[in-house]
């Protein structure tokens, strides 16, 4: 019933319109300055490992940008735009379901969106493709679990934003920003400063972008050091784990925040200037 | 320019389109129709009616947020259609739930920042804040931000700016909306201040609460589906019921009344049955008093018996059934689903 | 005793315009600061996804003077997204709240009311892209060759007159929109990024994209700004300064002029169909 909630208003995106923007439009655009970056640098070099790796790794990287960002903008929409958030907590409907319905219907659409950007990458710029190479069971394995641990890490972010109530504007996507640059998405850790590098190692993403990146094109993540090392069984077993140890620490963080933010009347408080 | 009417509406209409996504053809609706006010300069008029009467699309029009279909208005002297900035420098409203303002910002703040659209020098602005806090009684939440107000604080906050600028015409749509009895009650008797302040002030309201138009108005007019019914001061809209007998009759009844049976009956005028709590209420408007006993014997014939008879004053609400043929809250119960 | 003297002083003419510029900047100029939070989400965060490109940079070996771009385009986002979120979309949540209802009915002008928005937001955002500029330069050791100080001003100053410029005229524009409004921001987000060059010299686009990309001002603001304050900058640019800054002094009088233009063609129209004050629904 929750999800179902969510769902609707989620699903308003099935205007073709609204749709064509989020999925394609909005998606296509920050990939391609990613690929403008690198053309001008390397004079258009589309068919080396290095272009591959950015590419992929940007292009479902979506997912943490749809399905994290979108679970907790959920909080921000109700509670800014439309001023139902205290409405909904009124009502006996669990919060954590109908953001997760609202999720769903972010993968859904994320889907369709990845797989127009790697359509484009296929077609025009050399990111190879060889039905027969793709590892099919390590993908769907590593893209379900993903999606869940995503969810999740959307529900503590849920938790932080209805918490910082007076400031919640961006959170989401800033967060989605920052861990573009630790999770290995469009440059190998290494790149990083040492220091940094850490950060990186602990982050799930970075565990499942490299799981997808090998299932989709092996050669291509094996010209990387960064988890040269380990087995595919292995990562995805590092995957499971971390995934595991951040849902625990999100329910708990969600149900710490929720509960000071109801202590502080926190739930209908706009910030309009 | 002093023989003008400081509002004055001639066959005033409105017809709102309404835009259905889903179909071609557009429907229309008559939001008002006809309508011809004057209100002198001074006065404290009402408008009085029900949920969707046209109440707030006539004070749209008058302050300049929405063109009439038909006819005319002038403010102040003023076209609203033709002249609209000479308008808004006389003018200003207040709405009752309004959200107007920055959450970021403090009471005082917020109401800073309005004077300063109104070209009052920061100095006198500040002053004027101090002491409409105090009047309204809010001076100790002058420095907490906007968002901390319960609802009742923010409307004394909005009404405090519609004070604010000292405009020649104040327009309050529903000033008490969402308020308790005590904050109306401090805010009617500020309205009536400042009123009485200044000859030259004048002040118009919606309400759909009978006290609110009979206690504080000058004059009212009864507006409904975007008529004006009658316009007069509350105690003349009265008169008109003078001649008539009006009596409150507590019944106790072991079966439901139909009024009709009531109605049919010669000199009634007018009767209303409701329920409360386990009494039979009923409130009849008669032609003349002579009438009443054939009332009773019929009360008595159909097995009820009289608990209390009081003959009464005439109040608007009595006005109002007699125009309409409804009372005020049956009129906004019927229309609510539609909507 | 009258409870309340009458007003003594009203303004008109331009001291009103003035004050009314000054109020509606308020809430942006002081209500942005005060919640102390905003340098850590503003600039904080923007900063790690600048860090993102410059390191993409860095793993294809770009040189040096990308990684300037980088943070200068991270810093002149902020007054992108200002202008998206904060002025074009800005009038229709000022019509949810009923302020848009008020602003009108005031004597201070609608076209001072936009003003105030667009000096408030961009003060705010100068404080954010400062530090965003700070803060990249030193993280990335960003090396600045100021070919000419006044010509560098200049620029900014007229990106910065055009860019407001178009937020106040998209505001108008979207006066009659209602949640639309917020799509189309939306919309405009991502693909000006990539076609204003944010993070690259849009020298290497087919010459058609920067022609239509010229229309956001920040296209020629930023392309010129490469031009002069980085060493490789001249080299890189895709027309000259000057025929730049030319642009830009059009820009600003086409959208200035726009602006007013729309608004009071809007406000007449939203008036007549009564969609001044409506909300949801
Ligand atoms: N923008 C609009 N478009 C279409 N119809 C409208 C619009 N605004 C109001 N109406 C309709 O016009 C009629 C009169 O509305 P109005 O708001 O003037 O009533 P009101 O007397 O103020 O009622 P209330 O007591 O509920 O505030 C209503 O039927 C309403 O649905
Ligand atoms: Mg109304």
């Amino acid at each position: 019933m929750a999800a179902w909630l969510g769902w609707k208003i989620e699903s308003n995106w099935t205007d073709p319109f609204l749709f064509t923007i989020y999925s394609i439009v909005k998606p296509l655009a920050a990939a391609m300055i990613l690929v403008v970056m690198y053309g001008v640098i390397t004079n258009n070099q589309f068919g080396s490992p290095v272009f591959a790796y950015l590419f992929i790794g940007n292009a479902f990287y979506q997912y943490v940008a749809n399905v994290m960002v979108g679970v907790s903008w959920a909080i921000v929409d109700d509670r800014e735009h439309y001023c139902t958030l205290k409405y909904l907590y009124v009502s006996p409907i669990s919060i954590p379901y109908y953001l997760m319905g609202r999720g769903v219907a972010r993968v859904l659409i994320t889907t369709f969106s990845v797989f127009i950007i790697m359509v484009v990458g296929v077609a025009f710029l050399h990111i190879p493709f060889n039905p027969a190479q793709i590892n099919w069971p390590l993908f769907v394995l590593s893209l379900v679990i993903g999606i869940i641990m995503l969810a999740m890490l959307g529900l503590l972010l849920a938790g932080v934003t209805l918490r910082m109530a007076q400031y919640s504007f961006n959170i989401g996507d800033s967060v989605a920003g920052a861990l573009y640059l630790f999770s290995g998405a469009i440059f190998p850790l290494e790149v990083l400063p040492a220091f940094l590098r850490p950060l990186g190692y602990i982050m799930p993403i970075s565990y499942w972008l490299e799981l997808i990146r090998r299932s989709l094109v092996g050669g291509v993540a094996e010209s990387f050091p960064t988890f040269a090392a380990i087995s595919d069984v292995n990562l995805l077993l590092i995957l499971a784990a971390l995934s595991v140890l951040f849902g625990v620490v999100s329910v708990w963080a969600w149900k710490k925040f929720d509960w000071e933010a109801r202590e502080r009347g926190l739930l209908d408080q706009t910030n309009n200037y | 320019m002093e023989n003008h009417y400081a509002i004055e509406t001639q066959s005033l209409g409105r017809v709102y389109k309404i835009r259905n996504p889903g179909k071609k053809e557009n429907k229309t609706l008559t939001a008002l129709e006809g309508v011809d006010l004057q209100i002198k300069p001074g006065e404290l008029f009402g408008l009085l009616g029900p949920n969707g009467a046209g109440k707030t699309t006539l004070i749209k029009i008058l302050t300049t947020l929405l063109a009439p279909t038909h006819g005319y208005a002038s403010v102040a002297g003023y076209d609203v259609s033709k002249s609209p900035d000479d308008v808004r420098q006389r003018i200003n409203m207040v709405s009752g739930g309004e959200s107007s303002g920055y959450g970021l910002l403090t009471v005082r703040e917020n109401l800073w920042m309005f004077a300063q659209f109104y070209g009052i020098e920061s100095k006198e602005a500040n002053q004027r804040i101090k002491t409409l806090l105090e009047i309204v009684g809010i001076a100790d939440r002058a420095n907490s931000r906007s968002s901390n107000l319960s609802t009742g604080l923010r409307q004394k906050m909005n009404i405090v700016r519609g004070f604010l600028t000292d405009p020649e015409i104040l327009f309050l749509d529903e000033p008490t909306l969402g308020l308790d009895v005590g904050a109306s009650r401090d805010v009617r008797s500020f309205i009536r201040r400042w009123m009485d302040d200044d000859p030259k002030r004048t002040l118009l309201l919606t309400t759909h609460y009978m006290i609110e138009a009979d206690e504080l108005c000058d004059r009212v007019a009864i507006i409904n589906k975007g008529k004006v019914l009658a316009c007069g001061t509350p105690a003349s809209l009265k008169q008109s019921l003078q001649k008539d007998a009006i009596f409150h009759i507590d019944l106790d009844s072991p079966k439901v009344l139909v009024e009709s049976v009531f109605s049919i009956l010669p000199g009634v005028t007018s009767v209303k049955i409701h329920d409360n709590e386990n009494k039979t209420i009923m409130d009849l408007v008669l032609d003349e008093e002579s009438a009443l006993a054939n009332v009773i014997a019929t009360v008595t014939s159909q097995g009820a018996q009289i608990v209390t008879l009081q003959k009464r004053e005439p109040t608007l609400e009595d006005v109002f059934v007699k125009l309409v043929g409804q009372r005020m809250e049956e009129v906004e119960h019927a229309d609510a689903p539609a909507s | 005793m009258p409870m309340l003297p009458p007003v003594s002083k009203r303004h008109t003419g331009w001291r009103l315009f003035l004050m009314t510029v000054i109020g509606r900047s308020y809430p942006r100029v002081v209500g942005m600061q005060r919640e102390r939070s905003w340098i850590f989400f503003d600039t904080f965060l923007p900063m790690l996804s600048v860090a993102a490109y410059v390191f993409v940079y860095r793993a294809i070996k770009a040189p040096e003077d990308y990684v300037g771009f980088v943070v200068v385009g991270g810093a002149m986002m902020a007054y992108w997204m200002n202008v998206l979120w904060s002025m074009a979309s800005q009038l229709y949540w000022e019509k949810e709240t009923g302020n848009l209802a008020l602003y009108i009915i005031s004597p201070g002008s609608m076209m001072a009311i936009l003003l105030g928005m667009a000096l408030g937001g961009l003060f705010a955002t100068t404080l954010r892209a400062v530090g965003i500029i700070l803060l990249g330069s030193l993280l990335f050791q960003v090396h600045f060759v100021i070919a000419s100080a006044t010509q560098l001003i200049l620029v900014f100053f007229l990106t910065m007159v055009s860019l407001y410029g178009l937020g106040m005229m998209t505001a108008s524009l979207f006066l009659l929109l209602s949640r639309e409004a917020w799509h189309i921001s939306n919309l405009a987000q991502e693909p000006i990024f990539l076609i204003s060059g944010f993070y690259f010299p849009i020298k290497n686009f087919p010459a058609w994209v920067p022609m239509v990309g010229s229309f956001i001002p920040l296209t020629l603001g930023m392309d010129a700004m490469r031009q002069l304050a980085f060493a490789s900058g001249p080299s890189l640019g895709w027309i000259s300064v000057n025929i730049e800054i030319m642009g830009l002094i059009v820009l600003s009088i086409m959208f200035l002029m726009g602006a007013r233009l729309l608004l009071n063609y809007m406000e007449r129209l939203a008036v007549r169909e009564g969609r001044l004050t409506e909300s949801r629904g």
